[in-house]
Protein backbone atom coordinates (compact mmCIF):
# COMPACT_ATOMS: atom_id res chain seq x y z
CA UNK A 1 0.00 0.00 0.00
CA UNK A 2 1.19 3.56 -0.90
CA UNK A 3 1.10 6.59 1.15
CA UNK A 4 -1.42 8.32 -1.21
CA UNK A 5 -3.82 5.48 -0.75
CA UNK A 6 -7.29 6.15 1.31
CA UNK A 7 -7.30 4.14 4.44
CA UNK A 8 -10.49 3.34 7.00
CA UNK A 9 -8.36 5.74 9.53
CA UNK A 10 -9.14 8.95 6.70
CA UNK A 11 -12.79 8.33 7.69
CA UNK A 12 -12.17 8.68 11.14
CA UNK A 13 -9.96 11.58 10.58
CA UNK A 14 -12.56 13.46 8.90
CA UNK A 15 -15.70 12.73 10.92
CA UNK A 16 -12.99 14.06 14.27
CA UNK A 17 -13.00 17.40 12.26
CA UNK A 18 -16.74 17.43 11.73
CA UNK A 19 -16.83 17.16 15.28
CA UNK A 20 -14.59 20.06 15.90
CA UNK A 21 -16.47 21.93 13.64
CA UNK A 22 -20.00 21.27 14.72
CA UNK A 23 -18.76 22.07 18.40
CA UNK A 24 -16.82 25.39 18.08
CA UNK A 25 -20.21 25.92 15.76
CA UNK A 26 -22.43 25.25 18.50
CA UNK A 27 -20.97 26.92 21.11
CA UNK A 28 -19.99 30.10 19.43
CA UNK A 29 -23.54 29.97 18.19
CA UNK A 30 -24.85 30.03 21.96
CA UNK A 31 -22.19 32.40 22.83
CA UNK A 32 -22.85 34.78 20.02
CA UNK A 33 -26.60 34.35 20.69
CA UNK A 34 -26.28 35.33 24.56
CA UNK A 35 -23.97 38.77 23.55
CA UNK A 36 -25.72 40.42 20.27
CA UNK A 37 -28.78 40.00 21.96
CA UNK A 38 -27.68 41.40 25.63
CA UNK A 39 -26.43 44.20 22.99
CA UNK A 40 -29.76 44.54 21.68
CA UNK A 41 -31.75 44.97 25.00
CA UNK A 42 -29.52 47.72 25.67
CA UNK A 43 -30.62 49.17 22.89
CA UNK A 44 -33.86 48.61 23.53
CA UNK A 45 -33.81 50.26 26.99
CA UNK A 46 -31.61 53.25 25.29
CA UNK A 47 -28.41 52.91 27.88
CA UNK A 48 -26.71 56.19 27.29
CA UNK A 49 -22.58 55.24 25.87
CA UNK A 50 -23.17 51.47 25.43
CA UNK A 51 -25.73 51.28 23.44
CA UNK A 52 -23.69 53.26 21.03
CA UNK A 53 -21.01 51.48 21.78
CA UNK A 54 -21.75 48.19 20.82
CA UNK A 55 -23.79 49.56 17.42
CA UNK A 56 -20.10 50.46 16.62
CA UNK A 57 -18.58 47.88 17.45
CA UNK A 58 -21.20 45.40 15.48
CA UNK A 59 -20.51 47.70 12.54
CA UNK A 60 -17.13 47.11 12.85
CA UNK A 61 -17.34 43.68 13.20
CA UNK A 62 -20.07 43.29 9.87
CA UNK A 63 -17.46 44.99 7.87
CA UNK A 64 -14.31 43.29 7.84
CA UNK A 65 -13.47 39.89 7.11
CA UNK A 66 -13.31 37.50 9.72
CA UNK A 67 -9.95 36.54 8.85
CA UNK A 68 -8.41 39.39 9.94
CA UNK A 69 -10.40 39.21 13.42
CA UNK A 70 -8.64 36.31 13.24
CA UNK A 71 -5.71 37.40 13.07
CA UNK A 72 -6.22 40.27 15.44
CA UNK A 73 -7.06 38.08 18.00
CA UNK A 74 -4.70 34.94 17.69
CA UNK A 75 -1.33 36.85 16.28
CA UNK A 76 -2.48 40.64 17.92
CA UNK A 77 -3.70 40.22 21.53
CA UNK A 78 -1.27 37.49 23.03
CA UNK A 79 1.56 40.23 21.60
CA UNK A 80 -0.54 43.52 23.33
CA UNK A 81 -1.59 41.93 26.19
CA UNK A 82 1.47 39.86 26.78
CA UNK A 83 -0.50 36.65 27.08
CA UNK A 84 -0.86 33.18 25.44
CA UNK A 85 -3.69 32.45 23.04
CA UNK A 86 -4.34 29.39 21.65
CA UNK A 87 -5.92 28.40 18.15
CA UNK A 88 -8.88 27.32 19.95
CA UNK A 89 -9.83 30.42 22.45
CA UNK A 90 -9.07 32.71 19.69
CA UNK A 91 -11.65 30.99 17.24
CA UNK A 92 -14.24 30.44 19.86
CA UNK A 93 -13.60 34.79 20.94
CA UNK A 94 -13.67 35.53 16.87
CA UNK A 95 -16.55 33.54 15.95
CA UNK A 96 -18.43 34.77 18.97
CA UNK A 97 -18.15 38.15 18.35
CA UNK A 98 -18.48 38.09 14.38
CA UNK A 99 -22.12 36.12 15.35
CA UNK A 100 -22.78 38.31 18.04
CA UNK A 101 -22.87 41.43 15.86
CA UNK A 102 -24.85 39.67 13.01
CA UNK A 103 -27.41 38.87 15.70
CA UNK A 104 -27.43 42.20 17.23
CA UNK A 105 -28.49 43.40 14.13
CA UNK A 106 -31.05 40.78 13.51
CA UNK A 107 -32.51 41.24 17.10
CA UNK A 108 -32.52 45.23 16.75
CA UNK A 109 -34.84 44.99 12.91
CA UNK A 110 -36.95 42.03 14.33
CA UNK A 111 -37.51 44.21 17.63
CA UNK A 112 -38.01 47.49 15.43
CA UNK A 113 -40.88 45.25 13.13
CA UNK A 114 -43.23 45.25 16.16
CA UNK A 115 -45.71 48.20 16.03
CA UNK A 116 -44.78 51.09 17.59
CA UNK A 117 -48.80 50.99 18.92
CA UNK A 118 -48.36 47.47 20.34
CA UNK A 119 -45.73 48.86 22.90
CA UNK A 120 -47.95 52.15 23.88
CA UNK A 121 -50.71 49.43 24.46
CA UNK A 122 -48.50 47.69 26.51
CA UNK A 123 -48.01 50.88 28.39
CA UNK A 124 -51.52 52.09 28.76
CA UNK A 125 -52.24 48.35 30.25
CA UNK A 126 -49.66 49.13 33.20
CA UNK A 127 -47.09 46.48 32.00
CA UNK A 128 -43.32 47.48 32.65
CA UNK A 129 -40.73 47.96 29.94
CA UNK A 130 -39.28 44.65 30.54
CA UNK A 131 -42.65 42.53 30.81
CA UNK A 132 -43.32 44.87 27.25
CA UNK A 133 -40.39 43.31 25.60
CA UNK A 134 -40.61 39.89 27.51
CA UNK A 135 -44.57 39.07 27.11
CA UNK A 136 -45.22 41.56 23.82
CA UNK A 137 -42.21 42.09 21.76
CA UNK A 138 -40.06 38.89 22.15
CA UNK A 139 -41.97 36.39 21.00
CA UNK A 140 -43.27 38.29 17.54
CA UNK A 141 -39.47 39.40 17.23
CA UNK A 142 -38.43 35.70 17.67
CA UNK A 143 -41.33 34.34 14.46
CA UNK A 144 -39.39 37.52 12.67
CA UNK A 145 -36.33 37.00 13.16
CA UNK A 146 -35.89 33.54 12.52
CA UNK A 147 -35.40 33.68 8.97
CA UNK A 148 -32.44 36.02 8.68
CA UNK A 149 -31.60 34.16 11.77
CA UNK A 150 -31.54 30.72 9.60
CA UNK A 151 -29.28 32.16 6.79
CA UNK A 152 -26.90 33.78 9.42
CA UNK A 153 -26.29 30.34 10.90
CA UNK A 154 -25.65 28.55 7.39
CA UNK A 155 -23.37 31.39 6.51
CA UNK A 156 -21.65 31.33 10.56
CA UNK A 157 -20.84 27.26 9.67
CA UNK A 158 -18.96 28.06 6.67
CA UNK A 159 -17.27 31.03 8.73
CA UNK A 160 -15.92 28.44 11.21
CA UNK A 161 -13.38 26.91 8.24
CA UNK A 162 -11.89 29.88 8.23
CA UNK A 163 -10.17 28.63 11.74
CA UNK A 164 -8.36 26.24 9.94
CA UNK A 165 -5.82 28.89 8.98
CA UNK A 166 -4.17 29.23 12.40
CA UNK A 167 -4.43 25.89 13.20
CA UNK A 168 -7.56 24.53 14.72
CA UNK A 169 -8.00 21.03 13.39
CA UNK A 170 -11.62 21.33 12.07
CA UNK A 171 -12.91 19.58 9.34
CA UNK A 172 -11.61 21.86 6.50
CA UNK A 173 -7.66 21.44 8.09
CA UNK A 174 -8.68 17.88 7.86
CA UNK A 175 -8.89 18.20 4.40
CA UNK A 176 -5.90 20.23 3.87
CA UNK A 177 -4.28 17.04 5.97
CA UNK A 178 -5.66 14.65 3.54
CA UNK A 179 -5.26 16.36 0.38
CA UNK A 180 -1.03 16.93 1.10
CA UNK A 181 -1.16 13.12 1.75
CA UNK A 182 -3.43 11.45 -0.86
CA UNK A 183 -2.32 13.76 -3.50
CA UNK A 184 -6.08 13.12 -4.73
CA UNK A 185 -7.58 17.10 -4.67
CA UNK A 186 -10.97 16.33 -6.00
CA UNK A 187 -12.23 13.58 -3.80
CA UNK A 188 -10.75 15.17 -0.68
CA UNK A 189 -12.51 18.50 -1.38
CA UNK A 190 -15.53 17.09 -2.48
CA UNK A 191 -15.99 15.05 0.37
CA UNK A 192 -15.53 18.11 2.84
CA UNK A 193 -17.44 20.00 0.66
CA UNK A 194 -20.25 17.51 0.53
CA UNK A 195 -20.23 17.20 4.96
CA UNK A 196 -20.53 21.05 5.10
CA UNK A 197 -23.15 20.98 2.66
CA UNK A 198 -24.93 18.28 4.91
CA UNK A 199 -24.58 20.65 7.65
CA UNK A 200 -25.86 24.07 6.47
CA UNK A 201 -29.24 21.31 5.04
CA UNK A 202 -29.58 19.95 8.55
CA UNK A 203 -29.10 24.15 10.29
CA UNK A 204 -31.43 24.74 7.35
CA UNK A 205 -34.22 22.44 8.30
CA UNK A 206 -34.03 22.38 11.97
CA UNK A 207 -34.90 26.19 11.75
CA UNK A 208 -37.80 25.64 9.48
CA UNK A 209 -39.43 23.50 12.03
CA UNK A 210 -38.55 25.88 14.83
CA UNK A 211 -40.03 28.78 12.71
CA UNK A 212 -43.74 26.77 12.01
CA UNK A 213 -43.90 26.12 15.94
CA UNK A 214 -43.52 29.80 16.46
CA UNK A 215 -45.66 30.98 13.72
CA UNK A 216 -48.24 28.87 15.04
CA UNK A 217 -50.24 31.01 17.65
CA UNK A 218 -49.74 33.74 15.10
CA UNK A 219 -51.35 31.58 11.82
CA UNK A 220 -55.11 32.45 11.11
CA UNK A 221 -56.85 29.36 11.81
CA UNK A 222 -60.74 30.30 11.89
CA UNK A 223 -63.14 31.15 14.79
CA UNK B 1 1.16 46.59 26.49
CA UNK B 2 2.61 48.70 23.87
CA UNK B 3 0.80 50.23 20.95
CA UNK B 4 2.51 52.10 18.42
CA UNK B 5 0.91 52.68 15.01
CA UNK B 6 4.23 54.68 13.34
CA UNK B 7 5.91 51.20 13.11
CA UNK B 8 3.52 51.03 9.74
CA UNK B 9 5.17 53.87 8.08
CA UNK B 10 8.12 52.38 6.21
CA UNK B 11 5.26 49.51 4.65
CA UNK B 12 2.97 51.98 3.45
CA UNK B 13 4.12 51.18 -0.05
CA UNK B 14 3.75 47.64 0.16
CA UNK B 15 0.63 47.76 2.16
CA UNK B 16 -0.79 50.07 -1.01
CA UNK B 17 0.44 47.79 -3.66
CA UNK B 18 -1.32 44.90 -1.73
CA UNK B 19 -4.90 47.00 -1.34
CA UNK B 20 -4.26 47.41 -5.53
CA UNK B 21 -3.97 43.74 -6.13
CA UNK B 22 -7.00 42.83 -3.68
CA UNK B 23 -9.04 45.97 -5.49
CA UNK B 24 -8.08 44.58 -9.04
CA UNK B 25 -9.10 40.52 -7.99
CA UNK B 26 -12.34 42.24 -6.44
CA UNK B 27 -12.99 44.34 -10.03
CA UNK B 28 -11.97 41.29 -12.25
CA UNK B 29 -14.30 39.43 -9.70
CA UNK B 30 -17.38 41.37 -10.19
CA UNK B 31 -17.52 41.62 -13.30
CA UNK B 32 -17.21 37.76 -13.95
CA UNK B 33 -20.11 37.42 -10.82
CA UNK B 34 -22.21 39.46 -12.74
CA UNK B 35 -22.32 38.25 -16.39
CA UNK B 36 -22.71 34.85 -13.72
CA UNK B 37 -25.12 35.89 -11.93
CA UNK B 38 -26.85 37.57 -15.25
CA UNK B 39 -27.02 34.25 -16.91
CA UNK B 40 -27.92 32.44 -14.06
CA UNK B 41 -30.93 35.25 -12.65
CA UNK B 42 -32.30 34.54 -16.63
CA UNK B 43 -32.05 30.68 -16.31
CA UNK B 44 -33.95 30.69 -12.76
CA UNK B 45 -36.92 32.96 -14.22
CA UNK B 46 -36.55 30.67 -17.45
CA UNK B 47 -39.82 28.84 -18.82
CA UNK B 48 -37.76 25.63 -19.33
CA UNK B 49 -37.70 23.35 -15.84
CA UNK B 50 -34.43 21.82 -17.10
CA UNK B 51 -32.96 25.57 -16.57
CA UNK B 52 -34.19 26.16 -13.61
CA UNK B 53 -32.84 23.28 -11.94
CA UNK B 54 -29.59 23.43 -13.10
CA UNK B 55 -29.51 27.00 -12.35
CA UNK B 56 -30.96 26.50 -8.66
CA UNK B 57 -28.10 23.55 -7.81
CA UNK B 58 -25.36 25.88 -8.79
CA UNK B 59 -26.78 28.23 -6.56
CA UNK B 60 -27.33 25.95 -4.02
CA UNK B 61 -23.86 24.44 -3.71
CA UNK B 62 -22.09 27.49 -4.02
CA UNK B 63 -24.35 28.77 -0.93
CA UNK B 64 -23.86 26.15 1.13
CA UNK B 65 -19.92 25.07 1.09
CA UNK B 66 -17.62 27.38 1.97
CA UNK B 67 -15.36 29.70 0.25
CA UNK B 68 -12.07 28.28 1.42
CA UNK B 69 -13.65 24.72 0.85
CA UNK B 70 -14.41 25.87 -3.52
CA UNK B 71 -10.71 27.78 -3.60
CA UNK B 72 -8.87 24.68 -2.18
CA UNK B 73 -11.13 22.90 -4.66
CA UNK B 74 -10.16 24.70 -7.43
CA UNK B 75 -6.22 25.88 -6.25
CA UNK B 76 -5.20 22.40 -5.78
CA UNK B 77 -7.61 20.35 -8.36
CA UNK B 78 -7.41 22.46 -11.10
CA UNK B 79 -3.93 21.59 -12.06
CA UNK B 80 -4.52 18.09 -11.70
CA UNK B 81 -6.52 18.06 -14.78
CA UNK B 82 -3.92 19.81 -16.83
CA UNK B 83 -5.23 23.59 -16.11
CA UNK B 84 -2.37 25.32 -14.99
CA UNK B 85 -3.79 28.82 -13.59
CA UNK B 86 -1.34 30.90 -11.11
CA UNK B 87 -2.79 32.15 -7.42
CA UNK B 88 -4.46 35.42 -8.97
CA UNK B 89 -6.33 33.58 -11.26
CA UNK B 90 -7.62 30.79 -9.42
CA UNK B 91 -8.88 33.22 -6.84
CA UNK B 92 -10.47 35.43 -9.39
CA UNK B 93 -12.14 32.51 -10.84
CA UNK B 94 -13.32 31.23 -7.22
CA UNK B 95 -14.64 34.45 -6.55
CA UNK B 96 -16.77 35.02 -9.52
CA UNK B 97 -18.15 31.74 -9.28
CA UNK B 98 -19.18 32.14 -5.41
CA UNK B 99 -20.14 35.69 -5.96
CA UNK B 100 -22.33 34.68 -9.28
CA UNK B 101 -24.34 32.61 -6.69
CA UNK B 102 -25.35 36.04 -4.64
CA UNK B 103 -25.46 38.02 -7.76
CA UNK B 104 -28.29 35.78 -9.41
CA UNK B 105 -30.40 36.34 -6.63
CA UNK B 106 -30.02 39.71 -6.48
CA UNK B 107 -30.98 40.35 -9.64
CA UNK B 108 -33.40 37.71 -9.87
CA UNK B 109 -35.59 39.41 -7.49
CA UNK B 110 -35.09 42.42 -9.44
CA UNK B 111 -36.80 40.34 -12.57
CA UNK B 112 -39.31 39.13 -10.30
CA UNK B 113 -39.94 42.61 -8.90
CA UNK B 114 -40.87 43.84 -12.47
CA UNK B 115 -44.76 44.66 -12.96
CA UNK B 116 -46.23 41.90 -15.75
CA UNK B 117 -48.08 44.74 -17.79
CA UNK B 118 -44.43 46.23 -18.60
CA UNK B 119 -43.32 42.67 -20.04
CA UNK B 120 -47.36 42.52 -21.79
CA UNK B 121 -46.91 45.55 -23.16
CA UNK B 122 -43.52 44.79 -24.52
CA UNK B 123 -45.24 41.49 -26.42
CA UNK B 124 -48.16 42.87 -27.97
CA UNK B 125 -45.94 45.82 -29.37
CA UNK B 126 -44.48 42.67 -31.12
CA UNK B 127 -40.77 42.68 -30.07
CA UNK B 128 -38.86 40.17 -30.39
CA UNK B 129 -37.69 37.73 -26.94
CA UNK B 130 -34.31 39.03 -27.19
CA UNK B 131 -34.80 42.64 -27.30
CA UNK B 132 -37.35 41.98 -24.56
CA UNK B 133 -34.74 40.87 -22.87
CA UNK B 134 -31.66 43.54 -23.23
CA UNK B 135 -33.62 46.02 -23.29
CA UNK B 136 -36.16 46.34 -21.19
CA UNK B 137 -35.90 43.07 -18.72
CA UNK B 138 -32.24 43.20 -17.65
CA UNK B 139 -32.26 47.31 -17.66
CA UNK B 140 -35.04 47.26 -15.38
CA UNK B 141 -33.88 44.38 -13.08
CA UNK B 142 -30.39 45.30 -13.29
CA UNK B 143 -31.43 49.60 -11.63
CA UNK B 144 -33.32 47.78 -8.75
CA UNK B 145 -30.79 45.61 -7.14
CA UNK B 146 -27.92 47.97 -7.41
CA UNK B 147 -28.10 48.64 -3.50
CA UNK B 148 -28.58 44.36 -3.24
CA UNK B 149 -25.83 44.15 -5.98
CA UNK B 150 -23.50 46.28 -3.33
CA UNK B 151 -24.03 44.37 -0.68
CA UNK B 152 -22.72 41.57 -2.73
CA UNK B 153 -20.01 43.70 -3.64
CA UNK B 154 -18.85 44.38 -0.04
CA UNK B 155 -18.66 40.93 0.98
CA UNK B 156 -16.80 39.84 -1.90
CA UNK B 157 -14.38 42.53 -0.92
CA UNK B 158 -14.43 40.84 2.52
CA UNK B 159 -13.83 37.51 1.26
CA UNK B 160 -11.03 38.47 -0.89
CA UNK B 161 -9.07 38.28 2.28
CA UNK B 162 -8.93 34.62 1.81
CA UNK B 163 -6.82 34.56 -1.10
CA UNK B 164 -4.06 34.78 1.19
CA UNK B 165 -4.66 31.11 2.33
CA UNK B 166 -3.77 30.28 -1.43
CA UNK B 167 -0.23 32.15 -1.47
CA UNK B 168 -1.51 35.55 -3.09
CA UNK B 169 -0.11 38.65 -1.64
CA UNK B 170 -3.31 40.80 -1.71
CA UNK B 171 -4.02 43.49 1.07
CA UNK B 172 -4.17 40.67 3.93
CA UNK B 173 -1.57 38.61 2.60
CA UNK B 174 0.62 41.58 2.69
CA UNK B 175 -0.26 42.45 6.00
CA UNK B 176 1.02 39.18 7.28
CA UNK B 177 4.23 39.71 5.66
CA UNK B 178 4.02 43.01 7.59
CA UNK B 179 2.94 41.28 11.05
CA UNK B 180 6.24 38.94 10.87
CA UNK B 181 8.57 41.41 9.81
CA UNK B 182 7.79 43.73 12.53
CA UNK B 183 6.88 41.81 15.14
CA UNK B 184 3.77 44.28 15.68
CA UNK B 185 0.92 42.33 14.79
CA UNK B 186 -1.59 44.04 16.98
CA UNK B 187 -0.99 47.38 15.38
CA UNK B 188 -0.70 45.93 11.45
CA UNK B 189 -4.24 43.59 12.08
CA UNK B 190 -5.73 46.74 13.67
CA UNK B 191 -4.82 48.79 10.54
CA UNK B 192 -5.76 46.09 8.10
CA UNK B 193 -9.34 46.31 9.88
CA UNK B 194 -10.16 49.52 9.34
CA UNK B 195 -8.64 49.65 6.00
CA UNK B 196 -11.09 47.17 5.47
CA UNK B 197 -13.74 48.86 7.10
CA UNK B 198 -13.25 52.03 5.11
CA UNK B 199 -13.37 50.48 1.47
CA UNK B 200 -16.22 48.52 2.51
CA UNK B 201 -17.93 51.69 3.53
CA UNK B 202 -16.85 53.54 0.62
CA UNK B 203 -18.57 51.03 -2.02
CA UNK B 204 -21.75 50.46 0.20
CA UNK B 205 -22.09 54.30 0.42
CA UNK B 206 -21.26 54.31 -3.69
CA UNK B 207 -23.76 51.97 -4.27
CA UNK B 208 -26.74 53.59 -2.52
CA UNK B 209 -25.60 56.92 -4.14
CA UNK B 210 -25.59 55.15 -7.47
CA UNK B 211 -29.42 53.27 -6.69
CA UNK B 212 -30.84 56.47 -5.97
CA UNK B 213 -29.47 57.78 -8.89
CA UNK B 214 -30.75 55.38 -11.01
CA UNK B 215 -34.30 55.02 -9.72
CA UNK B 216 -35.05 58.83 -9.41
CA UNK B 217 -37.76 58.41 -11.41
CA UNK B 218 -39.43 55.48 -9.70
CA UNK B 219 -42.14 56.05 -6.60
CA UNK B 220 -41.15 56.53 -3.03
CA UNK B 221 -39.55 53.74 -1.28
CA UNK B 222 -36.97 53.31 -3.66
CA UNK B 223 -35.16 56.20 -2.55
Amino acid sequence: MRYTDFTPNDILLLLQGLGVSAALFAATTAIGLLIGLSWAVLRYYRVPLLAPLFAAVAELLKNSPVLVQLFLVFFGLPVLLETDVTPVQAAVITLSGNTAAFIYIIAVSAIESVGREQLETARVFGLTRWQTLRRVVAPQAAAFGLGPLTGLLVNQLQVTSLISVVGVLDLTRMGAILNLRTLKPFIVWTVVGLLYYLMAKLIAKTCARLETRLRAHTAWKGL
Amino acid sequence: MTFDPTILAPYLGDLAAGARLTALACALALAGALALGIAVALMRTAASAPARRAADIYVDVFRNVPFIVQLFFLFYGLPEIGLELDAFSTGVLALSLAGGAYTSDAIRAGILAIEPGVLEAAQVSGLPRRVIYRRIVLPIALRTSVRPLGAVFVNLILTSSILSAITLNELTGTAKIVAADTFQPFEVYAALLLAYVTLTYIVSLSAGALHRRLNRDRAMGSG
